[in-house]
């Protein structure tokens, strides 16, 4: 065997074994565990008739690298109009430019009929998330935090692919 | 001939030094014993046959022999005097050898070795980017979201500064999402104070919904508001006067 071919063989056992580190520490890093609850006034304007409104409340928990994410709407009487659960994995987390990269893996819907109409937002987010689980098996998006003061306990998000910016309340734990 | 870091010129009857630029004009029992190794490379040479040599000179005694052996060995230095090798109750032999410390020296050498060197490069800059783009696809396709598309103030009767910026999917075809800050701009203009300092303005990607995030302060504590306002009619009218009256957009 020529030196070459040693040398060959040497830095390609070495490029391996350094992926294979990388790809470990990706895997068992820990990932910072986060909070916050996002409340929302849903409008849906129609043609010729009066406004349907919704309150909708977003819960969005993080720990462990795992993320659980609770949409829950509302009647303006307060009674529930439909929830929506998902559950995955932060996938990454850039803590340099905030932004929190999540595949979502599984969900539950639990709509209610009823006699009162189901939000469009909820249609709607129904639709993307089944559209991506069922053709890629994950449902991926990303929040970036646009504006954040801890002191006062809240955060503007910006939610990835959807482009929805929203402002919530941090909850420390 | 290279031997070790020397060369050995057979015509001159020279060995120089080529580190140090010793020449040594080899005496007669030393270039008869040195010119038979070399012929004889990688073969063991017979004590009888370095002694007589082409048989043109006199035969040299055992001694001789062993002494030129001791002499070119010292020339050639501790790194490669091991080149020459006794072989017990035979006589002596040159080895095959390659010389590394003055390779760089031989632009030759370097051009030969190039292609490996190139080929070795390249295994490894594959193999890094292939790890790389492994761990990107392991973390999944993070898509940074953009800057601002635009950020605009307003101020208020009361002196009062707003700024409102427009995040967008992306920097083109933002019409819509153009004239929806226009309406809110005017729709704040009668206000005679607020309690929103920013207000940031998105469309979703589908252009289906219209999101407004308020936020401000009062009594020293932080204070937000979200509205999302669908609208599947054409053409849109997210933000009417209507609307903004409903709703109280001043806070």
């Amino acid at each position: 065997m020529t030196k070459a071919c040693r040398w060959a063989i040497n830095i390609t056992i070495l490029a391996l074994l350094l992926g294979c580190i990388g790809v470990i520490y990706k895997l068992t890093s820990k990932t910072p565990s986060f909070m916050f609850n996002c409340s929302s006034e849903l409008f849906n304007h129609q043609q010729a008739k009066q406004d349907i409104n919704h309150y909708l409340l977003v819960d969005l928990l993080s720990k462990e690298g795992l993320v659980q994410i609770n949409y829950r709407y509302f009647n303006l009487d307060g009674s529930l109009a439909g929830t929506l659960s998902m559950q995955g994995v932060v996938n990454s987390v850039d803590t340099d430019n905030m932004i929190y990269d999540i595949s979502v893996k599984t969900k539950q819907e639990t709509p209610l009929t009823g006699n009162k109409q189901t939000p469009e937002h909820y249609k709607y987010l129904s639709y993307v998330s089944s559209l991506n689980l069922n053709k890629k098996g994950m449902h991926n998006l990303s929040i970036q935090v646009l504006e954040r003061d801890e002191t006062k306990d809240f955060a503007v998000v910006l939610f990835q692919p959807s482009n929805t910016v929203c402002g919530c309340r941090l909850v420390h734990k | 001939m290279q031997l070790g870091h020397c060369r050995f010129d057979v015509g001159k009857g020279e060995l120089t030094n080529l580190e140090s630029g010793n020449v040594w004009h080899l005496p007669r029992a030393e270039l008869q014993v040195i010119s038979l190794l070399v012929d004889y490379q990688g073969k063991v040479v017979a004590k009888a046959l370095l002694r007589s040599g082409n048989g043109e000179q006199p035969v040299l005694s055992d001694s001789s022999v062993a002494r030129a052996v001791f002499t070119l060995r010292s020339f050639l230095g501790p790194q490669y005097e091991p080149l020459i090798e006794t072989v017990k109750g035979q006589g002596y032999l040159l080895r095959h050898h390659r010389c590394r410390k003055n390779s760089h020296s031989n632009p030759n050498k370097i051009n030969r070795h190039m292609p490996k060197l190139i080929a070795l490069l390249t295994i490894s800059l594959v193999l890094a980017i292939g790890s790389y783009l492994g761990l990107i696809a392991l973390s999944g396709n993070v898509i940074p979201p953009p800057p601002p598309l635009k950020v605009s103030t307003i101020e208020l009767t009361s002196g009062q500064v707003i700024k409102v910026l427009l995040y967008a999917h992306s920097k083109t075809n933002n019409t819509l999402l153009l004239e929806q800050e226009l309406h809110m701009l005017q729709s704040l203009s009668h206000c005679p104070s607020s309690t929103w300092k920013r207000i940031y303005l998105s469309l979703s990607h589908d252009k289906q919904v219209l999101n407004i995030t308020m936020r401000g302060e009062q009594l020293g504590q932080s204070i937000i508001r979200n509205l999302k306002i669908s609208d599947l009619r054409q053409p849109k009218q997210f933000i009417s006067k209507e609307w903004v009256q409903n709703v109280d957009i001043c806070g």
